[in-house]
């Protein structure tokens, strides 16, 4: 659950971090780049989500 | 009693320093104990090391301080991608996978890892904590700092002023502009290895002639205000992780130097690459001149300190120490990544209340050797052990009789440099011991020079400028010239040039060196020995007995010296 909830802070830190500093325009980026993160972190690793991440990079 | 870790690591030079109650307790490079040069994981073991030594556990820990800001540097891998594309197109899956995968959420591995609250964990500014791993373990009360490296978060270089307790930033330079980048890129150019090979690139620029200011006028423009900029289209690090110069690096110099190829120096291609180095060597050291008379400018301090990796070129900072202007300079001794785990240390214990720690009169931070376990692997394994009461006279009387002995006494360096704890001993007056040194042990180019360690108080009898009171050769941060009459004594340990990259050493620093050198005094007539890192081509240097008694076995050296013991390999 902690690590559920650290990277959750660390996520938030993220984006007050890109709020703060105004980058609106790397928002979209970040917003797909962390649901990738999350993608891989829910998986449990890169074998079941390689080839998502393979056609869209 | 706050107890704060420092942490560095995820590029290079992992490390991690142990600050208590505002005490340096303990710092160390994690490659010294998972043997794995440069080595930039985590530093878990070298941070529990760090723990075990001051007897504490993880929970003792009142903060842990990254030695970087993680989110800032996520932007600036975004924002230079996004200004690079479509070129930054093929690097981009690395990039954002490196950051996804493991360096945005370094924070929170830290704390699990390591067994610490997430509340307990932060991180400071890259050359903030450069900065402060020179400033506050330096003796100057107040100093300029300059802070020069490939690049931290977006900044490449920084100025600071250092107040007491407080560091004061001045001014930045950001990426992509970095002399650190525009040496790394050299050196990929000439066939070493980045992050590895700029001390090789050092040596050679010592057998080339600078004669190609032009060219490198392209590469890097110097202003008036001590800035740079680099000419961008001649790098590809902005657009290609793996490669730091561009095609158009290798129209204006000509083509590339095969990695590996041996060394010739009476070949004119070597020699072009020979000059090359050099020129390079000059505009480096016209930059930091640049910044440190900016610096002075600005705070009209007395005393510069230097930190971040341009600051290991010790012929730039001998440079610095007669032109710049300032009476005082101190070099921190691991001034590349591994040190900025020592000033996050130090800034999250100044933040907790804790005072300023003490100046740093010696490097050996690191674990203590085991006397007894390596005496009892050494039986194991058939060889001969005998120990002696005299330690010093036993080593100088091998030293003076033209043997290489390896050196291994109480806790390991802190830094890059072998300084009398995990070191290599040799006759300084002895050519072949240089030649048998570089060829058979070393395994290194010709061209690399040899180090001389000296008693403090003796050293300016032998180096120019090699003061007692120096702040600069105690670390082996700097180069000074041999006085005439002793250069041709000194030839194990002459740089082309007729300089020397000198190590005064006092009973303080490194006790048992020091003795070693009045037995010398004693025997050679020179207070003085070859001092070379005690580690075979690649390798880490030593960090326990097991790693000696490996080296010995491995390497033609004639002994082993680890505590009392003297090792060879004759049968027991």
């Amino acid at each position: 659950m902690s690590f559920v909830l650290n990277r959750l802070r660390t996520i938030g830190r993220i984006l007050r971090h890109f709020i703060s500093r105004r980058r609106w325009f790397l928002i979209p980026l970040l917003v797909v780049l962390l649901l990738s993160g999350a993608l891989l972190l829910a998986t449990g690793g890169l074998s079941y989500v390689a080839p998502f991440v393979y056609s869209i990079f | 009693m706050p107890a704060v870790l420092g942490i560095s690591g995820e590029y290079h030079d992992a490390a991690a320093a142990l600050v208590v109650d505002g005490v340096v307790v303990a710092a160390v490079q994690e490659e010294r104990l998972s043997r794995i040069k440069n080595d930039a994981r985590l530093p878990l073991h070298a941070a529990r090391a760090c723990l075990a030594h001051a007897g504490l556990a993880a929970g003792d820990l009142d903060r842990v301080v990254f030695y970087e800001e993680p989110v800032e540097k996520l932007e600036r891998v975004l924002i230079s991608t996004l200004r690079t594309f479509p070129r930054s197109l093929r690097q981009f899956p690395r990039a954002v996978g490196a950051q996804l995968g493991g360096k945005i959420w370094v924070i929170d591995r830290i704390a699990e890892q390591l067994g610490v609250a997430r509340g307990k964990v932060g991180s400071t500014e890259h050359h903030r904590a450069h900065a402060a791993s020179a400033f506050f373990v330096s003796p100057y009360p107040r100093a300029a700092v300059v802070t020069v490296d490939g690049v931290g978060e977006a900044t490449s270089t920084a100025l600071w002023q250092g107040d007491g307790s407080a560091l004061h930033e001045l001014a930045r330079l950001e990426y992509p502009h970095s002399l650190g980048l525009l040496y790394a890129g050299v050196t990929a150019y000439l066939g070493f290895e980045v992050n590895e090979g700029e001390y090789k690139v050092m040596g050679l620029a010592a057998y080339g002639r600078p004669r190609l200011g032009d060219e490198f006028a392209r590469l890097i423009q110097l202003h008036a205000d001590g800035t740079f900029t680099l000419g961008l289209p001649y790098f590809a690090y902005l657009a290609d992780a793996e490669l730091g110069f561009g095609p158009a690096m290798e129209r204006l110099l000509g083509p590339r130097r095969p990695p590996h190829r041996p060394w010739d120096l009476d070949d004119p291609a070597d020699q072009h690459y020979a000059d090359i180095a050099a020129t390079l060597q000059q505009v480096t050291e016209d930059a930091m001149l640049g910044l440190a008379r900016e610096a002075r400018r600005r705070t009209a301090a007395s005393a510069l300190c230097l930190a971040g990796g341009v600051a290991l070129n010790a012929v730039a900072n001998a440079r610095l120490a007669r032109e710049a202007g300032f009476a005082r300079i101190f070099v921190h001794p691991a001034a590349g990544d591994a040190g900025g785990a020592l000033g996050a240390a130090i800034l999250g214990a100044l933040e907790l209340g804790d005072p300023r720690p003490a100046p740093l009169a010696t490097a050996a931070l690191g674990l203590a050797i085991d006397v007894a376990g390596t005496a009892a692997l050494a039986h194991e394994l058939g060889l001969a052990v005998r120990t002696t009461g005299d330690v010093a006279g036993d080593v100088a009387a091998l030293v003076a009789a033209g043997k290489i002995v390896a050196f291994c006494q109480g806790r390991f360096e802190w830094g890059p440099r072998a300084l009398g704890q995990r070191s290599i001993l040799a006759n300084p007056a002895d050519p072949d011991s240089r030649e048998r040194l570089n060829r058979a042990i070393k395994r290194r180019e010709p061209f690399r020079p040899f180090a001389p360690a000296v008693l403090a108080d003796r050293a300016a009898e032998y180096f120019v400028g090699a003061d007692a009171d120096g702040d600069l050769t105690p670390f082996m941060t700097t180069v000074c010239p041999i006085h005439d009459r002793h250069r041709d004594r000194l030839a194990a340990v002459r740089h082309v040039d007729g300089s020397a990259r000198v190590q005064t050493v006092t009973s303080a620093s490194a006790p048992e060196l020091a003795a070693v050198l009045a037995a010398l005094d004693r025997t050679i007539g020179m207070p003085i020995a070859l001092n070379t890192s005690l580690n075979g081509a690649g390798e880490p240097i030593i960090g326990n007995g097991t790693d000696a008694l490996g080296f010995l076995l491995g390497h033609p050296i004639d002994g082993l010296v680890v505590g009392d013991l003297v090792i060879t390999r004759g049968a027991a």
